[in-house]
């Protein structure tokens, strides 16, 4: 404990110099923290979004055309196959161009959540499965609009009902949220039956299936089994697992991570430079000041650790407010990729990479501290 | 005259002492030559993915959209599109037909060779005198698709980056098995490109449209009239673009989050090895200033001292620039990349270096400014009472 004002004042010894120290070892860490947390939270993501859940769109493309419903009696009896649904997907317009709410229609029959990444309440479930017009919205979107349950939502789509007209009104019978990264932020989930009945056209399509698989293990070969049953068809699928459509999604990322590399290491190593510098620079005016210490007892150990300790005081400090400033923007990047955030085994290997630096930045003026003769120290001066 | 020959006078002394000073140097030009190294290779992804898709554009060269689309949005009615072939100052190929190229879309997928992953790949059903439109295209094996067959070649990027793409193969696409007959290049473009016959894609995918029109004017001078031309026929709603502007206007978004990227991180590396000068320069001040008090007691005058530390901080940013440029150029030219599935080339280019440079110029300037001050500011007194 009486290290410690020893520390300390060893610290404050130069201000101007520990400040700049300081502000270069944040600046680098925020750096790394950026762009070493980004890779590895999309990493995370991918690794999060789940392989049992397979979407059956058609090969021609994701929206470019629609899958008859039969289809679904047939994925269905496919080996492997748990849970299939109907999906079908348009945009709203509610009140203004610019609020645009995704409109999901699904088929609320028994278990249909286990083929999304929807979480509902039991009660709002019960509600949306009763009430032909009902819609469940995303929490963030009800509470952006002020929905509340029991509402009704006026929507302008491009879609026609049998009347010819392209609104549609909904009632709000809950909300729900969503653990995937694919989906929108400002969706409405509404009855497929009630839309296939009520529309002018297509009806009896849809835009895809989801399938959800028994076996994760199995997901990739009842994939393939299905692009296969419906192969040589007018309606040829593609069946790709949420996982697999969150890497190509993020694949971009990680097709950069030469770069990432690079950059970090021209951080780590420039940063080993400075610290390494400033340390050899503060030992070198401080020889008289070591040399005293010795006279009054310090071991050559002691010194050494003291010396060490100084410099990964000031890094792991300085990392960590790098490191913080970092985690700031990671809010802002959630708004392009939803659901990232800081992953916290970044936080800890940045903490310590600083205490690296800072070890070996200071071991050789450590070293030299420690072996400091106190005779010739304190003759030179 | 003073003023030249006491600035010249500090500098010289100045960087006969460098020697001495190894540690603080290095970290100046380490820290400078990481930072401007890091920048122009943020940037050379832009540089390069910029020469990729304009690198063999041709000002006589016209892309047709339908108007307010582009791309994959574009969709151009079989009655407009045979009007286009009808238009004044389109260049004649070898058999004197005009050379108007028709293009149609559609998507289609590759598996990674590397990865395995599938990647989204458009298919481009394309007229045959697509030859005489892009004469950098050079068939390196096999030949041209027959119309009506269905047939696909492929240019030699994607039998590099794919599997499915080596001359024989069968793709199946649309339930029908599609052989691969011929491999090409396409001057500098990196990006896989898979054409097949536009007749034999529109009909297998009941299209009746075009994507796009393709056409090569008499001269590029001839431009502002095929505008002109387009404007003025009713039965046209079509928009012509120049090659390269159609180009960059595609890859208007990526440029420019390549650009906020770079400057981004640039610019963070940038604070970060300016903090390191200006400490490091701080040290070399600070062991000198009972020489530069000396310099003063003697008449020496501020300004020459301010400008000659300036001046040191600029000498030694330089050469920390010069291996900043030399490494990006050494570590990533002509390397390939492909982020969101485009493929091309990271591109060292001398402006890029001039850039690197100037970039290094200002964290000198910026690193000087305060040790040069405290150099200039300091009592004589105190300073020769020090150390």
């Amino acid at each position: 404990m009486r290290f410690l004002p020893l520390i300390w004042s060893g610290i404050w010894r130069k201000p101007g110099r520990t400040i700049l120290i300081f502000l270069q070892v944040s600046v680098a860490f925020a750096l790394f923290g950026m762009l070493q947390g980004l890779k590895t939270g999309v990493e995370h993501l991918i690794a999060e979004a789940r392989a049992d859940l397979l979407i059956v769109h058609s090969r021609v493309g994701f929206f470019a055309a629609s899958l008859p419903l039969g289809m679904l009696e047939q994925i269905k009896s496919l080996p492997g196959v748990n849970v299939v649904n109907p999906v079908e997907l348009f945009g709203g317009i509610y009140q203004k161009t610019t609020q645009q709410v995704g409109i999901v229609a699904v088929r609320p029959d028994e278990d249909w959540t286990s083929a999304f990444t929807f979480v509902i309440a039991p009660e709002y479930l019960d509600a949306f499965r009763k009430n032909r017009t009902g819609a469940l919205a995303r929490a963030e979107l009800a509470r952006k609009y002020g929905w509340k349950v029991g509402d009704h939502v006026p929507l302008k789509t491009n879609v026609a009902q049998l009347s010819g007209s392209k609104d549609w009104t909904f009632e709000i019978v809950g909300t729900f949220t969503d653990k995937d990264i694919g989906g929108g932020n400002d969706n409405i989930l509404i009855n497929f039956a009630y839309l296939d009945e009520a529309r002018l056209l297509g009806k009896g399509t849809v835009q895809h299936f989801n399938v959800a698989v028994s076996d994760p293990k199995l997901a990739m070969t009842v994939a393939d089994e299905i692009d296969r049953r419906f192969a040589n068809s007018p309606n040829e699928t593609r069946s790709e697992s949420l996982r697999e459509m969150a890497q190509s999604n993020l694949q971009a990322i990680g097709d950069l991570n030469f770069l990432i590399r690079a950059i970090v290491g021209a951080v780590l190593v420039a940063l080993l430079f400075a610290t390494a510098t400033m340390m050899m620079q503060s030992i070198r005016e401080r020889t008289p000041e070591l040399a005293v210490l010795k006279t009054v007892g310090f071991t050559n150990r002691r010194v050494f650790a003291l010396v060490l300790i100084e410099a990964v005081v000031v890094c792991v400090a300085a990392a960590a407010l790098g490191l913080a400033l970092a985690t700031l923007v990671f809010p802002f990047a959630a708004r392009i990729v939803h659901g990232l955030s800081m992953p916290w085994v970044i936080v800890a290997v940045g903490l310590a990479y600083a205490v690296l630096v800072a070890l070996i930045s200071a071991a050789v003026p450590a070293m030299q501290a420690a072996r400091l003769k106190v005779a010739t120290a304190l003759a030179k001066h | 005259m003073n003023f030249i020959r006491q600035f010249l006078g500090i500098l010289r002394v100045s960087l006969s002492g460098v020697t001495e000073r190894v540690g603080s140097v290095l970290t100046i030009i380490i820290g400078i030559a990481c930072s401007v190294g890091v920048l122009v290779s943020m940037l050379a992804l832009g540089t390069g993915a910029r020469e990729q898709e304009a690198g063999d554009a041709r000002p006589d060269r016209v892309v047709l959209n339908s108007a307010g689309a582009q791309g994959i949005q574009s969709s151009i009615p079989r009655e407009e599109a045979a009007v286009t072939l009808n238009l004044p100052h389109i260049k004649k190929d070898a058999n004197g037909e005009p050379i108007v190229v028709l293009e149609s879309f559609v998507p289609s997928e590759g598996n990674r060779r590397v990865t395995g992953n599938r990647i989204f790949l458009p298919l481009i059903g394309i007229t045959a005198n697509v030859t005489a439109y892009l004469p950098e295209m050079q068939f390196t094996r096999g030949r041209m698709f027959q119309r009506g067959l269905h047939e696909l070649i492929a240019s030699n990027p994607c039998a590099r980056q794919f599997t499915g793409f080596e001359m024989g193969d069968r793709r199946s696409i649309h339930g029908i098995d599609w052989t691969i007959v011929g491999h090409f290049d396409q001057g500098r473009s990196q990006q896989c490109a898979v054409f097949a016959d536009v007749d034999t894609i529109m009909s297998t995918f009941s299209r009746n449209t075009y994507s796009q029109v393709l056409m090569m004017l008499q001269s590029p001078a001839d431009y502002d009239a095929i505008r002109e031309a387009l404007q003025v026929n009713p039965t046209l709603h079509l928009e012509a673009r120049r090659e390269r502007e159609a180009a960059e206007e595609q890859f208007k978004v990526l440029n420019s989050l390549f650009s906020f990227v770079s400057y981004f991180i640039g610019t963070i590396m940038a604070v970060g090895a300016t903090l390191g000068s200006v400490n490091s320069l701080y040290a070399i001040v600070d062991a000198r200033l009972r020489e530069l008090a000396t310099l003063r007691a003697i008449g020496f005058g501020s300004a020459p001292i301010v400008a000659s530390i300036l001046c040191e901080s600029i000498l030694l940013a330089l050469p920390g620039a010069l291996l900043g440029v030399v490494l990006a150029w050494a570590l990533f030219n002509g390397l390939s990349v492909s982020p969101f599935g485009y493929n091309f080339q990271l591109k060292v280019t001398p402006s890029l270096a001039v850039l690197g440079v100037a970039w290094a110029l200002g964290m000198g300037v910026l690193g000087g400014l305060l040790p040069a001050l405290r150099a200039a500011r300091v009592p004589v007194t105190t300073a020769l009472r020090a150390g």
